[in-house]
């Protein structure tokens, strides 16, 4: 077997790349392990968030992304359900609001479209908090949900209508390098010669680095998640909180009660069936994708602190997904000097989603050594942009047994 | 003919409304494992959490050339509950579950 790309991971990521560099005449074989969808992309929210975003080259990503799925959406034969919902941010306390009044105005300056709501006009918004003690909100009418199965299907069905190939339920035995170039990937399938092999195996994207002889400074983040019976349309918006915020930009911020340690923080969706998702955690337990009772009695008293109106509705599952996470929480799209023809792309954390269509475009640019049309500098996004020592300390403080 | 699209339009899981033919197409676009098709069918993630419908989803993997070892996990809570009683209930420990 012969492609120009073979990619490794069968994700959000990995069919967002194989679906623009197959569009764009590559020929584009895809491996996975398991089926499409066997790791974080099906154990995820529902946002493409802009209003997480940090100001930089974060925001700058998803606000170029998010500009990508109308069209897609047009171009897909797969409805992703892209809807623009706008994010509400819910302050329970004064302190936090000094804080999100200046993580909002670095977003205006950046050009983001936030406003900050006083609880009388957070209750209109979003009567589904009446009885919540509140001190406001931050309001963002840009952000949007989406359907991440059916995201990754997408990309999936139409990288397929772009001739490229998937071997699903392979495993791979070795890469080839010859004089520090990749030049094939032995699976048990057989062998595949290749000009390059792209990297997005996400959590497990280290473990495949390893077969290469690369530290890739990646550890799983896990996030829990309820799931509710159907009910008629209870949320406008995507809602989060301050605490969100803080437990993803800045745990260090956090205390040491049993909420901050597991990184409690708001999420809520509402999907087109009428199923709410309501979250979550960020905890570092390793490759456990468990759920746990404490973390769901902890998710159901924030949440419905927040939003009384969930009260009286029945949940009826949960689960728990490991978010790849870098040391800087941006992720790692990159080439490597010292192995030519190896393109990483993984770690995006909670962004994957929302970021995928510009890692896409990004990585099928690099390959064909086009400039990019997203205008990104993936300096920034570079695995040598973490030294030695960065990567030993990230590995000895996330250290799991 | 008829009894051909009667099967098409069969209903195999009621909480989802997803069809026969829905899951007869995953596994043509290659999937042999449950936890593939409810990623790719949303089948199995309803109110009933597939006690309805994975046996007969099971079946036609099984019934299917190369089919895989089925290995999937219920997750709690196994029955439903209010989110004011889950938030009213006991913590437990780091690992209770
Ligand atoms: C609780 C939770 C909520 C989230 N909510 C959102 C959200 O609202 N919005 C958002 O944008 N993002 C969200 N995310 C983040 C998002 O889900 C991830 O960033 C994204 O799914 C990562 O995609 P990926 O393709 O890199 O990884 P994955 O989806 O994990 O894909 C990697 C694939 O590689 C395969 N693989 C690994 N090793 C090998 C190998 N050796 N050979 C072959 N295949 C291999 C795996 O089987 C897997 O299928 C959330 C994450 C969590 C956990
Ligand atoms: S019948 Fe499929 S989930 Fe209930």
């Amino acid at each position: 077997m012969h492609a120009d790309v073979v990619i490794v991971g069968g994700g959000v990521i990995g069919n967002a790349v194989a679906f623009y560099c197959a569009r764009a005449g590559m020929s584009v074989i895809l491996i996975e392990q398991q089926d499409i969808l066997n790791g974080t992309s099906s154990a995820c929210d529902t946002a493409i968030h802009l209003q997480s975003k940090n100001p930089g080259i974060h925001l700058a990503m998803a606000l170029n992304s998010i500009k990508k799925y109308p069209a897609l959406q047009k171009e897909f034969d797969v409805d992703i359900h892209f809807t623009i919902t706008g994010t509400m941010l819910a302050i329970q306390r004064e302190e936090q609001w000094e804080v999100m009044k200046s993580f909002a105005d670095r977003q205006k300056a950046a050009g983001l479209n936030v406003s900050l709501l006083d609880p009388a006009q957070t209750l209109a918004k979003q009567p589904a908090m009446k009885g919540a003690e509140l001190v406001g909100s931050t309001y963002c009418d840009q952000d949007a949900t989406i359907h991440p199965q059916n995201l990754t299907k997408a990309y999936c069905f139409g990288a397929m209508k772009h001739g490229a190939k998937y071997l699903l339920y392979t495993k791979i035995r070795s890469f080839r390098i010859e004089d520090n170039c990749i030049t094939g990937v032995d699976t048990d399938q057989g062998m595949i010669s290749c000009r390059w092999v792209v990297n997005a195996g996400g959590v497990f994207a280290p473990f495949i680095g390893k077969m290469m002889g690369l530290d890739i400074p990646i550890v799983p983040r896990r996030g829990q998640i309820l799931v509710t019976e159907p009910v008629p349309k209870l949320t406008n918006t995507i809602v989060n909180c301050a605490k969100y915020i803080a437990a993803k930009f800045r745990p260090d911020l956090l205390g040491n009660s049993v909420e901050d340690r597991l990184g409690i923080g708001l999420s809520l969706t509402q999907t087109e069936r009428g199923n709410l998702l309501l979250g979550g955690t960020r905890e570092f337990v390793g490759y456990n994708t468990r759920t746990t009772r404490q973390a769901m009695v902890l998710i159901a008293k924030h949440g419905t602190a927040i939003i009384p109106a969930l009260k009286q509705i029945n949940i009826i599952r949960s689960f728990a997904g490991l978010r790849p996470y870098t040391p800087d929480s941006l992720p790692i799209i990159s080439t490597v000097p010292e192995l030519k023809g190896l393109v990483i792309a993984a770690g995006h954390e909670g962004d994957g989603l929302a970021l995928s269509a510009v890692t896409g475009e990004i990585v099928s640019e690099m390959i064909a050594g086009k400039p990019l049309s997203s205008g990104i500098d993936l300096s920034q996004l570079s695995l040598a942009r973490f030294s030695r020592e960065d990567i030993d300390r990230f590995y000895h403080k996330y250290a799991i047994a | 003919m008829k009894e051909d699209h009667l099967q098409e339009e069969m209903i195999i899981c009621r909480c989802q409304e997803v069809t026969e033919a829905e899951v007869r197409q995953a596994i043509d676009q290659g999937c042999r494992s449950l936890k593939g098709i409810k990623n790719r069918t949303e089948a199995m993630m309803g109110l009933c959490q597939g006690r309805t419908c994975r046996r007969l989803i099971e079946r036609m993997l099984s019934e299917s050339p190369q089919q895989m070892p089925v290995t999937q996990s219920y997750r709690p809570p196994v029955r439903t509950l209010t989110l004011n009683t889950l938030a009213e209930a006991e913590e437990g420990g780091e690992n209770a579950c």
